[in-house]
């Protein structure tokens, strides 16, 4: 069942002689894939605000000393703590993923004299760029560097 | 006469005289196997009912008169195949507009938006025609081609999400067509649009759902010419802090 869109939608700035009906929403939506992919990556940003807090209370932590932080580092272990993270692992990857799709294409074909890489070659790049980040994240996080 | 197919067409009517809303008429017709959703709307006003109002022309994509919300998705009537659906098709005028009559929607707002992004060839000083044609590269006409197979069918603004929410944004075929100027070697109003661009309720709204590109039924991907707008017009945004502006005193 359509809902109705914003009132406004499409009009003219003058309204016409003629008595219109309002604008509708398409029908399809609730029920539309693309549509319901499209609000979960939207509504990642709700993981990430979540994210943000959790970050900010670590940084709390590491303040206060070492039995805060340690406190901390307790509480990760926690399954909810567990099943956040890996909803945060999870949204990253699924945003990553349809970023990286929609952002080639997203390039001018020219910006004055320059012109992008082959979309393929574009996206190849993004990916190695994610990944070499995470191997480099990863390798100070563990110590491996630095 | 046995190939056809009794289908249930259940329509949006509207009378501005006389309804306060919309409502819907159900028909039941016989289909011909090879019909397209247009056929069978002709169908209903050439045999069953006059007083139902669509629009349509040219009857092959071209002229982008014909469409419709087809079971709540906007597609172009005379391109949608009666055979990819089942025995029951809704069909409604194009969402996210006012609707005038049935099936017929209110255009003025999205020619509004059309004149709004300066949609011809603007140059800083005119060639004299004697100097002939502005002449032009294959590889020039590539950077922008795909943006002006735009046949304004309107179908990208039916998909929006952010046109059913913002009455002032701008839409993709406006920016699209925008864009194709923008990517025109022959063109130098770049800095114009981008100012249009950059304006309240213009391309940033966009939020790149990329409905608009599922639904164009000429690949002419409206979402692609917004961002690659987007990028454009914060580098000409840019520019300006550096390079003064043509008319800056």
């Amino acid at each position: 069942m359509a809902q109705p869109a914003n009132p406004h939608a499409m009009a003219p700035s003058r309204p016409g002689r003629t008595r219109t009906a309002p604008p509708m929403k398409p029908g399809n939506w609730p029920s539309s894939t693309r549509y319901r992919t499209y609000l979960a990556f939207d509504f990642t940003g709700v993981i990430y605000l979540l994210a943000g807090f959790a970050v900010l209370g670590a940084a709390r932590a590491f303040a206060k000393g070492p039995e805060a932080w340690s406190a901390l580092l307790a509480s990760y272990r926690s399954p909810l703590w567990l099943l956040f993270h890996a909803l945060a692992l999870a949204s990253v990857v699924f945003v990553g993923v349809r970023f990286f799709g929609l952002f080639p294409k997203a390039q001018p074909a020219r910006i004055g004299p320059a012109k992008p890489p082959p979309r393929p070659l574009l996206h190849a790049m993004l990916y190695a760029a994610w990944i070499g980040a995470t191997v480099l994240l990863c390798a100070i996080l563990g110590g491996a560097i630095l | 006469m046995s190939d056809l197919k009794k289908k249930t067409f259940v329509v949006t009517r509207f009378d501005p005289d006389k309804d306060q809303v919309p409502k819907t008429q159900s028909y039941e017709i016989p289909c011909r196997p090879e019909w397209k959703v247009l056929d069978a709307l002709n169908y209903i006003k050439d045999e069953v009912d006059g007083t139902l109002s669509h629009r349509w022309s040219c009857r092959m994509a071209v002229c982008g008169s014909c469409g419709m919300m087809v079971n709540g998705e906007p597609k172009l009537t005379c391109k949608t195949a009666l055979s990819d659906y089942g025995d029951h098709v809704e069909i409604g005028p194009l969402a996210n507009f006012p609707v005038i009559r049935d099936l017929v929607v209110e255009l003025e707002g999205f020619m509004e938006k059309f004149k709004a992004v300066k949609p011809w060839i603007i140059r800083a000083k005119e060639a004299a025609p004697e100097e002939g044609p502005y002449r032009q590269t294959p590889e020039e006409l590539a950077a922008f081609k795909q943006f002006s197979m735009c046949i304004n069918c309107m179908l990208c603004y039916s998909a929006c999400p952010v046109v059913a929410q913002e009455p002032d944004f701008l839409g993709p075929a406006a920016a699209a067509l925008g864009h194709r100027y923008d990517m025109d070697s022959r063109d130098e109003g770049a800095e114009e649009r981008n100012a249009v661009f950059r304006g309240d309720g213009t391309i940033f709204h966009c939020s790149y759902a990329n409905e608009c590109s599922e639904v164009c039924p000429k690949n002419v991907d409206p979402a692609a010419a917004i961002n690659q707008a987007k990028l454009l017009a914060v580098l000409d945004w840019a520019k300006g802090f550096v390079v003064p502006r043509k008319g800056a005193k």
